[in-house]
């Protein structure tokens, strides 16, 4: 575990000089914090009755019930908020691509190879420099969400509609999953690629399983109830450590001394 | 005498290529041992697989006391490496570079400073020690992955191209470290392209390309490949006196060698004063008498069979 820390102490110290990974890592759970704040706040001061005849709306027996104005607010703010766990997605691709990709192309890792030092000691504590930050930028900007929530709707319906059981079991459950999946890719995809934005670039396709729950809750297909958020949850832990045993895989000192293009 | 580094029949392969093929040596404790070869030769694959890095297709290793395939880890901690490329940390500073190796390798954090700051001291690096190491020149970076692999105090030290692309004090500075380890009673397999550097540090050469061509110290192998012999600058033409050398029947071959004579002998201490003697009778006066030296370039060349004709006296 010694080793860990200090390949992670190590990760942090290079992470923190690096302006502009920073920058990336907040920007976008900032985006997702702020920008549903205002657009929620929009439309707590304009109703529409179209709303009603969403699939979102239709699909949920707690929305029924809710005034115009709550079930604006409900509908726009419970997008936004499955927006946030696009955060676990983008962070540690981000860090675990400059991470792997960056020792790589900067041909720091042969020296780190020839320390003795378990390749899955190194690989741990790659992951939790990615995985730490994820979980704290994830679950710090979903507080500020619910806070922003509690600012902005205009009734605690409203705000019950969007901060819901499921949310918050999907925003505790899934993170950790998803930013392993993410950082399990991110291993694998650097075997192959000699540029950290490649990796990135390449790992962004995990945006499209994501889309189509973005648009399954928009249409109604999808409710994120706490048993949905938990099978999620369980389906995304055992995706994890498939991808965590092919990372493992790939990174093994020979391999990436060798086979490593 | 304790043994550094035993290996038999040492291989590696990739696929159908081999790189590495039956390598047998064994090298004492404590010596300077230049592992020369060309480009793509198997020497980085060859300090890959002694430094624990990668395995053996097949064949056996004793490295630093500890078996090749089944102590990896110990001999990994038992030995310092100097990579073909530093690989430090640009964004960290020289300190902190150290200092993370060092923890690495099992030091306390109380001890890898005091390693760091001694390291850094005996290299000069001491006064840029916060500064972040992507602003450090090629010489500097150098030694600073120099005295990486040393922090731990590793019996075995294995340093590729240690001066490679470094400025002439920059590389005196290296070598002169690297004397200084062979003194502290440290061995050291040193990869160069570099010959006289090899020449000058090395107690022990081995000459490689897929196998191990050669095996000797620089002195037997000069003497193996090219025999003994005398150098002599004469008054006037030596073109001249060539003929007159080369009848006489102690002499193997007689070359010019710019203003010299270059003559091969058995005994060089008996045979000297009856050639000097024989030229005197001639007529030609001696202006100076030498040991004939050959380069380390030139038994490199000749064992790796470029030039071979010309490269036999000269």
């Amino acid at each position: 575990m010694n080793k860990v820390l200090l390949i992670l102490h190590k990760e942090w110290l290079e992470l923190r000089q690096e302006r502009a990974l920073l920058f990336g890592m907040l920007l976008p759970p900032l985006l997702f914090t702020l920008l549903p704040v205002l657009i929620v706040y929009a439309a707590g001061t304009a109703p529409d009755e179209d709303t009603r005849a969403l699939g979102a709306a239709l699909a949920d027996p707690a929305l029924a019930g809710l005034t115009s104005l709550e079930l604006g607010q409900a509908i726009v703010g419970r997008q936004f908020a499955l927006l946030l766990l696009m955060t676990p997605l983008i962070v540690p691709s981000i860090i675990a691509s400059y991470s792997v990709v960056g020792e790589k192309t900067r041909r720091t890792l042969e020296p780190l190879l020839a320390a003795p030092v378990r390749v899955r000691e190194l690989l741990f504590g790659k992951c939790l420099a990615a995985l730490l930050p994820t979980l704290i930028v994830t679950w710090v900007g979903a507080l500020l969400f619910a806070a922003g929530m509690a600012l902005v709707t205009v009734s605690d319906r409203a705000l019950a509609a969007i901060i819901t059981p499921g949310w918050i079991t999907a925003v505790l459950l899934c993170t950790p999953p998803i930013a392993l999946l993410m950082i399990a890719a991110c291993v694998a995809i650097s075997s192959r690629v000699n540029d950290p934005r490649s990796a990135q670039q390449i790992a962004a396709v995990a945006v499209v399983p994501f889309m189509a729950l973005f648009f399954g809750q928009l249409v109604g297909v999808v409710v994120l109830s706490p048993a949905f958020a938990l099978g999620m949850a369980v389906v995304l832990a055992a995706l994890a450590a498939l991808g965590l045993w092919v990372a493992v895989g790939l990174f093994q000192r020979e391999t990436i001394l060798t086979r490593w293009s | 005498m304790s043994i550094a580094i035993e290996t038999t029949a040492l291989s590696r392969s990739f696929g159908s290529r081999t790189a590495v093929d039956s390598l047998t040596l064994s090298l004492p404790a404590g010596t300077v041992f230049g592992f020369l070869g060309p480009n793509g030769a198997g020497k980085t694959t060859t300090v890959r697989m002694l430094a624990a890095l990668i395995a053996p297709t097949s064949g056996e290793a004793i490295v630093a006391g500890h078996r090749l395939g089944t102590a990896d880890h110990a001999i990994r901690a038992s030995v310092g490496i100097l990579t073909e490329n530093p690989g430090l940390y640009d964004k960290l500073s020289a300190r902190q570079n150290l200092i993370f190796f060092a923890r690495l390798y099992d030091l306390t954090a109380a001890r890898a400073e005091e390693q760091a700051e001694r390291y850094l001291r005996l290299l000069g690096l001491w006064q840029r020690r916060d500064d972040p190491v992507g602003g450090f020149s090629k010489g500097m970076r150098q030694k600073l992955a120099i005295a990486r692999a040393l922090l731990h105090e590793p019996p075995l030290v294995f340093l590729d191209e240690p001066s490679a692309g470094l400025d002439p004090e920059a590389a005196r500075t290296v070598r002169e470290f690297v004397k200084q380890l062979r003194a502290d009673g440290r061995t050291i397999f040193l990869t160069t392209h570099n010959l006289p550097e090899a020449d000058q540090l090395c107690d022990l050469i081995g000459v490689f390309r897929t196998r191990l061509l050669q095996l000797d110290t620089p002195a037997r192998l000069r003497t193996a490949l090219f025999g003994r012999g005398t150098l002599l600058r004469l008054a006037g033409e030596p073109a001249r006196w060539l003929e007159t050398v080369r009848a006489l029947p102690f002499v193997h071959a007689a070359k010019l060698r710019g203003d010299a004579l270059a003559v091969t002998l058995d005994d060089p201490d008996q045979q000297n004063p009856l050639l000097t003697a024989a030229l005197v009778a001639a007529g030609a006066g001696i202006r100076y008498v030498e040991p004939l030296e050959h380069s380390l370039e030139q038994v490199y060349l000749q064992l790796l069979g470029d030039n071979g004709a010309e490269a036999s006296l000269l």
